[in-house]
């Protein structure tokens, strides 16, 4: 099938400039990392993003200038970064169209994606400002292709008389990308612990790369299909990068590297730190395996998560 | 032995939380003192109560705390973990199927009269001084839920007038929620601060001051919110029981992730 990629075959065939372009994983959790950098590396911009609930993955982009426009609903690395700081520094000047939806609708959009539906009617947002302000007004909306003429649409709701309902764009995902436990050449992929949004703009997305722990065969993978997430069908490129969401967690094999977060939560607050931060961990590495090197075997082993915790726990400490 | 009479405003907090809490609620907690007040219901006050988060993990017990509510530490220690268009879902079925069980933690940086709540920015929103994260799932929760928001008391958060509604409250009285089209028998029931507990008037839905920690007063609150406030109905909250407060250091948050053990 041919679905085996480098990371930098499948970022260089399938993300390209002005891409509508979503990640999957939460905040500090299965964030693709990997393949952030290597779109760091490799220069693509001008994207149409999704945040999902975002963290460090959307904060490097948008803090490089790679983002043209951002449908935010949140964006943390939560208990290391409260608000990340590129984006806030990026709204603070101007320099970033944002737009604001509840995490619901967020997240009910993407879903509305995978289902193929038109709109997404919703109860939400309303008699908040989330309905009385827009961050993209109708005049940039215009002027961007891959943009919504609307935020969303208020009218009566048909089936219940009397109420109103607002109606939400449903976006139009050209690339998704996201990170996964395992996965096999054919694109089948196994998710461990909580899938968050992640099978949903795998079904939505024109086109989705995977960067996997591991890859196992096509028939090792069907002998238990209840464990399986997304059909190889959804899937362009599996990508394997062990650590390949690193710093953020990955369930059941390791934890947050919570130096590596500390660190970006104080580089990311200064211009000149978040780029040497870049330089040393980014552009100064050529791909992930020099990276990986660079962290070293006993920083990576000690992020290991423990069989019955899910994340890492120093046993050593028990029972002394 | 230590010392665990010696209870800050944060250990007050994290008790007050916990004692709102009641047997048979599905408590929706975030991270940091909600949790920790959560975590000490549990143990304490309601040990038939579930905890539920955002991200779509029911009925979590954490051994250590989490960071995030997506985070491993929740993950782990759930009954399902579910993806988190499932959450919203159930959500709007519990108000759809009138079910009074959720009871929901939010919080923010600014809070008026009704208990509208901002956690977007400070200043225009389109031109704004301080951006912050955005709604996350406080808004939706805010739409179908029973909420009990956190605040820290001062002058500069309680305000007549907030820069951004994010998480609608009672707008601006008893027929706020029925004019903008949000459930009307779902709203915020009570702040908690750093010094003290707000509820809302049955009749004019507006705060007013319910309880205040030994270490605060009525005239510290009022001196403290920026509108005027009802303090009228204030009762004296007793300090909290040491044993209490020894399971929040010693055993629900002994890594001091979100309380400081005083010095």
């Amino acid at each position: 099938m041919g679905k085996i990629y480098s990371l930098s075959d499948a970022i260089s065939k399938f993300v390209h400039d002005g891409d509508h372009l979503v990640f999957g994983g939460f905040t500090t959790n299965r964030k693709p990392y990997a393949a952030v950098y290597e779109i760091l590396r490799q220069g693509q911009k001008d994207f149409i993003g999704e945040s999902g609930p975002a963290g460090g993955d959307w904060d490097m982009l948008i803090g490089e200038g790679r983002v043209k426009a951002f449908n935010n609903c949140y964006i943390a690395n939560s208990g290391f970064t409260n608000v990340c700081r590129r984006f806030r520094k990026a709204v603070e000047a101007g320099e970033l169209l944002v737009e604001d939806y509840s995490q619901d609708v967020l997240m009910l959009q993407l879903h509305a994606a995978s289902l193929g539906l038109p709109y997404l009617p919703v109860r939400l947002m309303m008699g908040s400002d989330l309905v009385d302000k827009w961050g993209i007004s109708k005049e940039e909306r215009q002027k961007i292709d891959k943009l919504p003429n609307d935020k969303f649409v208020i009218q009566d709701d048909p089936f219940h008389p009397g109420h109103k309902v607002v109606l939400c764009p449903v976006p139009e995902i050209d690339t998704a990308i996201i990170h996964v436990q395992t996965a096999s050449p054919d694109g089948t992929c196994r998710i461990i612990g909580d899938e968050f949004h992640d099978v949903d703009i795998a079904v939505a997305a024109k086109h989705c790369v995977v960067t996997c722990e591991e890859i196992i065969s096509d028939e090792e993978i069907r002998k238990d299909p209840t464990k399986n997430s997304i059909p190889g069908f959804c899937v362009d490129a599996v990508v394997l990068a062990p650590y390949g969401a690193h710093p953020s967690q990955c369930y059941g094999l390791y934890d947050y590297d919570k130096k590596l977060f500390q660190d970006y939560d104080k580089a990311s607050k200064t211009d000149e730190d978040f780029k040497s931060f870049l330089d040393e961990w980014v552009y100064g590495v050529k791909d992930h395996e020099e990276y990986l090197n660079k962290l070293g075997a006993v920083r990576l082993s000690k992020l290991k998560a423990v069989p019955g915790f899910g994340y890492s726990v120093d046993m050593t400490k028990e029972g002394k | 032995m230590a010392d665990y009479t010696n209870y800050t405003n944060k250990e007050m907090q994290a008790v007050a939380i916990a004692k709102s809490i009641r047997n048979g609620q599905v408590v929706i907690v975030g991270t940091g003192l909600p949790l920790i007040g959560a975590s000490l219901a549990k143990r304490v006050y309601a040990p038939k109560c579930n905890l539920i988060v955002e991200s779509g993990l029911m009925d979590c017990s954490p051994i250590e705390v989490p960071r995030s509510v997506g985070d491993c530490r929740f993950m782990a220690h759930c009954s399902v973990q579910w993806p988190n268009v499932r959450f919203i879902g159930f959500e709007a079925n519990e108000w759809l199927h009138d079910t009074d069980r959720l009871i929901a933690f939010i919080g923010g940086a600014q809070i008026d009269p009704y208990g509208n709540v901002n956690s977007t920015c400070i200043g225009d929103y389109n031109h704004p001084k301080t951006r912050f994260t955005g709604s996350g799932g406080a808004n939706g929760i805010s739409t179908y839920s029973n909420t009990i928001i956190m605040m820290q008391h001062e002058k500069r958060r309680f305000m007549d007038h907030i820069d951004y509604i994010t998480s609608p409250g009672w707008i601006d009285g008893p027929d706020g929620r029925a004019k903008k089209g949000l459930p009307t028998n779902r709203g915020p029931q009570m702040v908690v601060t750093d010094r003290g507990i707000l509820k809302f008037d049955e009749q004019s839905k507006r705060m007013y001051l319910a309880g205040y920690y030994p270490t605060s007063s009525p005239e510290d609150v009022a001196e403290n919110t920026g509108f005027e406030i009802d303090v009228s109905r204030a009762v004296a909250l007793d300090a909290p029981d040491p044993e209490v407060i020894r399971m929040i250091r010693e055993e629900i948050d002994p890594g001091q992730a979100f309380i400081k053990v005083p010095q």
